[in-house]
């Protein structure tokens, strides 16, 4: 009897501490309960896997770009060996963060191979009309009765293309017109020749917005050795024909020739500004990508989930509905079948939520729907192991043993066959925690830690519970524990 | 309370019975391959080969003003000039007009921020604070599928390791059985919803059925348990060992799918409605879980 109260005292320390850890630190909740926006990158390459290496690089990269785009708490993860989850609660448009991180945003100088010159004025022109029909095109957008408008842009567009000598796979306008510029942005950067000078070489990117119009140009600061290539660049087509142009993931952004007064020098003091007709909002997309580094392999944003974050709050009221009334009807149903018994397994059930939920702020588990599910779907699992007890405690009592005699044998004989029961279940949950997607995870936690528990709470607390009630005389009269009506057979 | 199942009158019956739900089950497999417009065993869903879900609610007072799903497209069509999903895209109006779910193949983020504020201009204002949008690159449902088959595959090598080291080849080889059926005869019920309500299978169904998987085996365990006791200890025959075996833990085994059934049901009424199916999944294998260890697995064990 001793060690059972020793039993009971823990239990009531260990219901304390739960209750003190879900106050302190309460629980995390996972965007579809709370509203916000969810991205998963995948790291492409081409030959080979991506290595650890390589995964940790793309990490830190897209983790600066994060940092430098100023979105508050978001949550930046590895997913199996190639992916990256990034989370952004509540109402941040995920749009910005999907332009500014899907970029690889090579940075590259390179100077303006020999007689190129008229080549590249012709692309230039063509560049120059493009972004007119881009404009247009926003124009006509937002404009009614626009077909004839449309139509005179798609007809610019043919032009431009037999001009090229190229035509464009996009299926719609829009894109036919953007899938052109890039055309056109990399035929200017192939008449280039590649040095040295790279965006490895910045210390710092910033942007202002030119005094002379409203658009907006961005700023590049060397290291030391960085700014020592660029002057030796630019000394070395000082005053000739040649121009300097800065490429972007294989696309020229801005072409510029290099004054005679550098002829001797070249241009020194480690910095260098990029205008390139910037809206406010490129700008500084392209100053977030030059201060993260480009990354080490490219990355395709492959899934964004966004729940609204009213659809959040309504998702946890759904489950905590969901939740109180399965154990409720689960308690009514235990109740009813098994009296005293049965409100033992209830106490050991709500004991088992607390548990849970303790467990959850301590690891911490993040609470999503399916987690919630596999919560849920575990209270009746819980109850599982008390059944086969139970059972037993039955069969004992009609054999006509008496009551504290039944109980002590229907946790042993049931010990072993419970233990065994979850194995199976156990297993399918190790399986999916490995395999399975983040999704899929919180379900796997959730139930894999709900059945542990349960063995706990189960075998346990509600031996030590009925234990406590048997004290006393009031309680042990054995129509308590089995229904009247079948108590004569 | 006693219970009294006369498993051995009604072997056959129970055998007849299962065989026929796998052929209908196996007939929905079949029926779906080759005679649906999506040509698989099952309507996989989103999550599987990729696409657009949007679910948003609109901003109406008292009554929302009544759209045509079709009109609605038609304006789309018109005002978004997007061939991605000018032919292949779904709208459906639900909760008296209130709510607005679409599907189309797989957008940008741009594009699917597009469509919503053209959305908006047709049948707005929307309610952004209930948006529940999914955009799923073909790339990633592919791997998602493989990663689920992958798991289903692992999981039940596991189960079947375990069980076959556990029991002797005959039980083992009986609790295995029990386990496929109830597993096609789930994967039958889901590939008929596909056919006739369009019902879509997600990752969180190969959860269903890896969880029905090791719960199905648990119950069988349990049984096959007591039954070898009872061969040790009783000296009744074989099959009346079994039918006795049975009867004694009937009740312990229809109770915890009781108890298990009870909090599912509260999901699938008060939970929310990406858990619906998924819930329901799960119910159908334990109610199948239950009755083939019950009835199936041990008639499977008697003598003739």
């Amino acid at each position: 009897m001793k060690r059972r109260q020793g039993w009971l005292f823990f239990i009531i320390f260990l219901l304390t501490f739960s209750v003190y850890l879900l106050i302190n630190y309460p629980l995390q909740l996972g965007l579809d309960l709370q509203g916000g926006s969810q991205l998963t990158l995948q790291i492409i390459k081409e030959e080979g896997k991506v290595t650890r290496d390589e995964l940790e690089a793309v990490n830190s990269v897209i983790d600066k770009r994060v940092n430098n785009l100023g979105v508050s708490e978001s949550n930046l993860q590895t997913l199996g060996a190639d992916q990256l989850i990034l989370e952004l609660p509540g109402e941040q448009n995920p749009l910005v963060a999907s332009r500014v991180l899907g970029k690889t945003a090579l940075l590259e100088f390179r100077t303006q191979k020999e007689g190129t010159s008229s080549d590249l004025k012709s692309l230039q022109l063509q560049r120059l009309s493009i972004k007119e029909l881009i404009e247009q095109y926003s124009f006509a957008e937002k404009s009614q009765n626009n077909d004839n408008f449309l139509k005179a842009i798609q007809d610019d567009l043919k032009n431009i293309e037999q001009e090229l000598n190229y035509s464009s796979t996009s299926n719609d306008l829009y894109g036919k017109l953007i899938e052109i510029k890039k055309y056109v942005d990399k035929e200017i950067a192939n008449l280039f020749t590649k040095t040295d000078l790279s965006g490895r070489d910045l210390i710092n990117a910033g942007r202002r917005q030119e005094q002379t119009n409203s658009n907006w140009e961005v700023l590049l600061t060397f290291s030391n050795s960085g700014g020592e290539k660029f002057a030796e660049i630019t000394k070395s087509i000082a005053g000739t024909n040649q121009l300097l142009a800065i490429i972007l993931d294989g696309e020229s952004i801005s072409e510029a020739s290099v004054g005679n007064q550098f002829a001797s020098t070249g241009i020194t003091g480690g910095s260098a500004t990029i205008s390139g007709n910037f809206s406010a909002e490129n700008a500084r997309e392209l100053e977030v990508q030059l201060k993260g580094g480009s990354l080490p392999l490219p990355i395709e944003i492959v899934e964004t989930n966004t729940i609204g974050a009213m659809l959040g709050s309504k998702n946890i009221l759904k489950s905590l509905y969901a939740a109180i009334s399965g154990l409720i009807f689960v308690g009514i149903f235990m109740i009813f079948n098994y009296r005293i018994l049965g409100f033992v397994s209830v106490l050991s059930l709500v004991l088992y939520g607390f548990f849970n939920l303790a467990i959850y702020s301590l690891i911490p588990v993040t609470l999503t729907l399916p987690g919630i599910s596999g919560l849920i779907l575990s209270i009746g699992m819980a109850v599982d192991a008390n059944i086969l007890i139970f059972e037993r405690i039955r069969e004992e009592l009609y054999d006509g043993n008496t009551l504290t005699r039944s109980i002590d044998s229907g946790f042993q004989r049931a010990n072993s066959s419970i233990v065994d029961g979850h194995i199976t279940t156990l297993l399918s949950c190790f399986v999916l925690f490995l395999l399975g997607t983040n999704f899929v995870k919180g379900f796997a936690a959730t139930l894999g830690i709900g059945v542990l528990i349960s063995l706990f709470t189960s075998l346990n607390c509600s031996k030590t519970i009925l234990r406590f009630f048997t004290t006393y005389q009031s309680l042990r009269q054995k129509n308590l524990y089995l229904p009247r009506n079948n108590f004569s057979n | 309370m006693k219970y009294n199942l006369e498993l051995i009158k009604n072997k056959k019956k129970i055998i007849g019975f299962s065989t026929i739900l796998i052929l209908f089950s196996l007939l929905g497999i079949f029926y779906s391959t080759f005679n649906t417009s999506y040509k698989k065993p099952i309507n996989l869903g989103m999550d599987f080969v990729g696409g657009n879900e949007l679910r948003i609610e609109r901003v109406c007072e008292d009554e929302c003003s009544k759209f045509s799903p079709d009109s609605v497209l038609e304006n789309l069509r018109e005002t978004s000039k997007n061939n991605k999903f000018s032919n292949n895209i779904k709208l459906q109006f639900q909760n008296n007009s209130k709510l607005i779910s679409i599907r189309t193949p797989y957008l940008t983020i741009e594009e699917s921020n597009n469509l919503i504020s053209n959305l908006d201009n047709i049948v707005g204002p929307l309610n952004y604070e209930s948006k529940d949008s999914r955009l799923i690159g073909p790339k990633l449902g592919k791997r998602l599928l493989t990663n689920c088959v992958t798991s289903l595959l692992v999981s039940l090598f596991a189960i079947s390791l375990y069980i076959s080291i556990r029991f002797d080849k005959k039980y083992a080889l009986l609790a295995l059985l029990a386990l496929f059926h109830d597993l096609l005869i789930v994967f039958g019920i889901f590939s008929w919803l596909g056919i006739i309500l369009s019902v879509e299978v997600n990752s969180l169904f190969a959860v269903s059925l890896l969880t029905i998987a090791g719960y199905s085996v648990n119950d069988t365990v349990v049984i096959f348990d007591r039954i070898r006791e009872n061969l040790k200890s009783k000296k009744e025959g074989y099959n009346e060992t079994i039918q006795l075996s049975v009867n004694e833990s009937f009740r312990r085994t229809t109770f915890t799918s009781i108890t298990t059934l009870i909090p599912l049901l509260s999901i699938i009424l008060f939970g929310s409605y990406s858990l619906f199916w998924f819930s329901l999944a799960l119910s159908l294998g334990i109610i199948v879980g239950s009755y083939s260890s019950i009835l199936l697995a041990p008639s499977l064990l008697l003598k003739d």
